[in-house]
């Protein structure tokens, strides 16, 4: 869309550029503020990044002491607007500058005293426009659904409106979608490209179209987040206020617990909670977008402060942790096991920031942990409202103390909640995707803290635990108290020479022989969809010698429509035994069961992963000593590390004293 | 990235993701395609995977000589006058094509263009092979709406497969009034709320004549209009009429992305 670029003049005689998507509503407000006057515009409206860029140069000029008579002003501001086209790469482009006369103001003052009553009803929209958008970051379309949901009687043009006067109020900020590119710093390397405010994502994500709502041949959209609405340059983006208050300085100081944790959750929740606490006493963080590009000076100066500090944090790493003390980490792992009961963990942390009056989300890559999670937090928590979001939801536009989404949903929020509580960080959305990472902390408040929780957390963020720069709580030991199955190896040649062969050596047959006859339920892992059919037939074969019966053997896969039937009737016992991909690696649970896990050293298969997949045996109390084999021609170093993170995580249990003692009864 | 990592690509390209389900494309995508013209056949190859590729509903037999239909239709035998000669298309409308352009149309995925370009083709080639047209134009969408989406659907195909046929694109019609969306219309709904809905752009612009240097000249200009889909022909009659009153000798024909 398009934008109008305007100067306004304030009652202490400073001048500021500023941008309007409703040049109507900006016209007629006017006349009701008595802290200023609009001086002069730009004639023709601009594609609004563009707009929101040229106002930025002309401001930016300005900060340096504004000596400029009218006229200068006037000439600045067509030369502001003529670099920010050039910025955006149309060169040659010129504007035209309109200065007010007296006779508009008389004409708006009167369409003012003739329209008092539609007036009335624009400002109390405006209003409740800004109350409903705190905390959210909502593209032009998104954030017309909401109004249109709070504010049914608007029609047609009045939400914008109602949205314009709500921004020039202060309640809301509007913007472009994506985030200009820096004119003036052309040339130089560290020249800062377009970028993604819902997403984050830069230039090399973006696809350059023609397009009929600003007029420009190349007008660039995000393709990072596609799934969530068009996000284009001239797009507008509503980014509602923060809320005020800290909810995590207002924290008792007591853990409380009233779920029954294990000491192992207890210790690592507690740890958690003091965390929280930390975060609650420190100075707000800097905003997670990025700061506006400075004089290179200065440039200079913030990146060479930025080289020391950072030399400092790894001094500090060897000195205890003295210079943290002024720049906490606000995100902080809980690395449990699998199987360790982290829901119940996150439970007291919850409780603790909604009492105390703050707003949590708990984001989880896939859409079934959602509708599953809710009902229990609803148990948990009966008197708080929630809000469930995924793709499709009813609740979309709702908002609510506590908060269950899809990550994808994180987008739709900036600076919206306390505790942002991130699930399973390194499942599939998640994995490898910066979009997300920074969606997360976008939806934290300034005040606010994350704890992310994982089984398997990529090396980078062990890196970063290693480092200092992120808390990390852990908790070695399922809640039965008894060690992790360690994975043991069995030499087979590939999955493809045994689908061939059309036979599966003993060396597989037997140890599946042992698991059906314990009773165990069998879950058989392989790394491509492809090998799923195949695999299930040379089982099927060999039925007769493993003693279970030909239709208790299926396999299943993505878009195997009857996917959620086979895994029910697995759970109920009918089938015994399931070949499977890497979907069912998490959020499974099958009391008592064996894992084999064939082609091992298929890269499809990282460390992880294989983790992820050993943790579905031995889960329940009656059965913890689950048994695990990784079917595979030769260990690969996913393999050893697998093996080494388990092994790791059942010493720390053992030195911590949270296993179970032998002969010790629940 | 790492030096590893770019030897990595250099010695073991990587094909490019499939549009649709972001699969890799296998190295020997196979399966035939109702296209002739390479550069759309490469689109359609490199753009989608070998399953997508599958789903895609070609019509190939047509039984309706006048729509295009690939089943017995009776709407084209009770319109009693009908304003253009006919039209073809290239896909059915079934499910997986309405997500396709869902995708396109509402979600804004522009990526998708050059192989919903590359599908036209499959109803314009056909008709190009028995004759030649004078110009080719679109369906326009309503003004508001453009502002919204920032693109006109039909207008962009229309432009790809014009210039890859080397026929010019003239913007020839207008929407003198907003109308509601119609997939939410019925059929008698649908066919009322369209009349008088486009108009010929004032005044007509000229169109050069190819078939004037022929020894057999036509004595109006030949038009092929394009749009997204055919559900009942209102659409398409309306805009052929408006055309036909610019141009009174001009043949409209008609060709659709998908058929209904």
């Amino acid at each position: 869309m398009k934008a109008m670029v305007y100067l306004w003049q304030k009652k202490n005689g400073e001048v500021e550029a500023r941008f309007s998507v409703d040049w109507e509503a900006c016209e007629r407000m006017e006349i009701t503020r008595e802290d200023g006057r609009t001086v002069c515009w730009l004639r023709e409206p601009m594609p609004l990044g563009i707009a929101e860029e040229s106002c930025r140069l002309f401001n930016f000029a300005g900060k340096r002491g504004d000596s400029r008579t009218p006229d200068q002003r006037a000439m600045s501001l067509r030369q502001s607007a003529e670099s920010a086209w050039d910025a955006a790469g149309e060169k040659g482009v010129s504007v035209l500058v309109t200065s007010r006369s007296e006779g508009e103001r008389e004409k708006n003052a009167e369409w003012r005293k003739a329209n008092e009553t539609e007036w009335e009803v624009l400002s109390a929209a405006a209003e409740q426009a800004g109350a409903c958008l705190q905390g959210r970051s909502l593209l032009r379309e998104e954030a017309m659904a909401m109004l249109a949901k709070a504010l049914p009687t608007l029609r047609e043009r009045e939400p914008l409106q109602a949205l314009q006067l709500s921004a020039l109020r202060g309640a809301v900020r509007l913007a472009a979608a994506i985030a200009p590119r820096a004119a003036g710093s052309a040339g130089s390397r560290r020249r800062q490209g377009l970028r993604c405010r819902r997403c984050g994502s830069g230039e090399e994500r973006m696809r350059r179209t023609r397009c009929a709502s600003c007029g420009r041949s190349g007008c660039a959209v995000c393709e990072a987040c596609a799934a969530l609405g068009r996000s284009r340059e001239c797009e507008l983006l509503v980014l509602g206020a923060e809320q005020p208050g800290t909810a995590l300085a207002a924290l008792p100081p007591a853990f409380e617990d009233r779920w029954g944790l294990s000491p192992a959750q207890r210790s690592a929740a507690e740890a958690a909670y003091r965390f929280l606490r930390a975060v609650g006493e420190a100075p707000a963080s800097i905003a997670v977008e990025p700061c506006q590009p400075l004089a290179c000076s200065q440039h200079l100066a913030t990146q060479a402060l930025r080289l020391l500090r950072r030399m400092l944090a790894s001094l500090a790493l060897t000195s205890g942790r003295s210079s943290h003390a002024d720049h906490p980490a606000r995100s902080f792992l809980l690395w449990a096991v699998t199987g360790a009961g982290k829901t119940e963990m996150i439970f007291p942390l919850l409780d603790a920031v909604l009492r105390a009056g703050g707003r949590a989300l708990i984001a989880t890559p896939r859409r079934d942990v959602v509708l599953e999670l809710a009902p229990r937090l609803l148990k948990a928590f009966p008197d708080v409202r929630q809000a469930v979001l995924y793709g499709g939801s009813e609740d979309r536009w709702t908002n609510a103390p506590l908060t269950i989404a899809t990550t994808h949903q994180l987008m739709r929020f900036q600076h919206s909640f306390d505790l942002v509580l991130v699930d399973e960080l390194d499942a599939f959305p998640y994995h490898n995707d910066p979009v997300l990472h920074y969606a997360a902390d976008k939806a934290r408040r300034r005040h606010g803290a994350t704890v992310l929780l994982s089984a398997t957390p990529p090396a980078k963020l062990r890196q970063r635990i290693r480092r200092g720069q992120a808390g990390c709580a852990r908790v070695p030991v399922r809640y039965h108290r008894h060690p992790l199955p360690v994975p043991q190896r069995l030499s087979l040649p590939p999955l493809s020479k045994l689908v061939q062969r059309r036979e599966l050596p003993r060396a597989l047959l037997a140890p599946i022989t042992v698991s059906v006859r314990r009773g165990a339920q069998v879950f058989v892992f392989v790394p491509y969809i492809k090998h799923v059919l195949p695999v299930v037939g040379l089982l099927r074969r060999a039925a007769p010698a493993l003693g279970i019966r030909t239709e208790e053997i299926a396999g299943t896969y993505s878009s195997d429509p009857e996917r959620a039937s086979k895994v029910q009737d697995f759970r109920q016992k009918k089938l015994r035994l399931l070949v499977t991909t890497t979907i069912l690696e998490r959020g499974v649970t099958i009391p008592k069961s064996d894992v084999f896990i064939l082609g091992a050293h298929q890269s499809t298969f990282d460390d992880a992963s294989l983790v992820q997949m050993a943790g579905r045996a031995g889960r329940s109390a009656d059965d913890p000593f689950g048994r695990v084999y990784f079917g595979s021609p030769y260990l690969t170093l996913s393999q050893r590390q697998a093996c080494r993170q388990i092994r790791a995580m059942n010493r720390m249990a053992r030195r911590r004293g949270y296993l179970r003692q032998e002969g010790e009864r629940a | 990235m790492r030096l590893a990592d770019r030897l990595h690509e250099w010695l073991h390209p990587r094909m490019p993701d499939c549009v649709l389900c972001g699969q890799s494309i296998g190295r020997n995508a196979s399966g035939p395609l109702p296209v002739r013209d390479a550069f759309f056949r490469r689109i359609l190859r490199e753009g989608l995977c070998g399953s997508c590729l599958g789903w895609i509903p070609w019509i190939l037999t047509i039984a309706c000589p006048i729509c295009g239909r690939p089943d017995r239709c009776g709407d084209c035998l009770r319109r009693p006058n009908r304003p253009f000669v006919r039209s073809r298309g290239a896909v059915r409308y079934d499910d997986a094509m309405k997500e396709l352009l869902a995708l396109y149309k509402y979600r804004g995925l522009e990526k998708l263009e050059p192989i919903l370009a590359a599908m036209l083709s499959a109803a314009v080639e056909p008709m190009l092979s028995e004759m030649r047209f004078d110009a080719v134009t679109a369906v326009p969408i309503a003004e508001r709406r453009l502002e919204e989406r920032g693109f006109d659907q039909a207008e962009r195909i229309a432009c790809a497969v014009a210039e890859r046929y080397r026929i010019p694109f003239r913007p020839l019609l207008k929407r003198t009034r907003h109308t509601g969306k119609q997939s939410f219309k019925g059929r008698r709904d649908r066919i009322e709320d369209m009349k008088g809905t486009f108009a010929a752009i004032e005044p007509p612009p000229a169109l050069g004549q190819a078939s004037r240097a022929l020894p057999f000249p036509q004595s109006g200009p030949r038009i092929l209009l394009i749009d997204d889909i055919y559900t009942t022909g209102s659409t398409m009659a309306e805009c052929s009429a408006a055309l036909r009153q610019a141009y009174p000798n001009g043949e409209i024909h008609g060709a659709v992305w998908a058929r209904s």
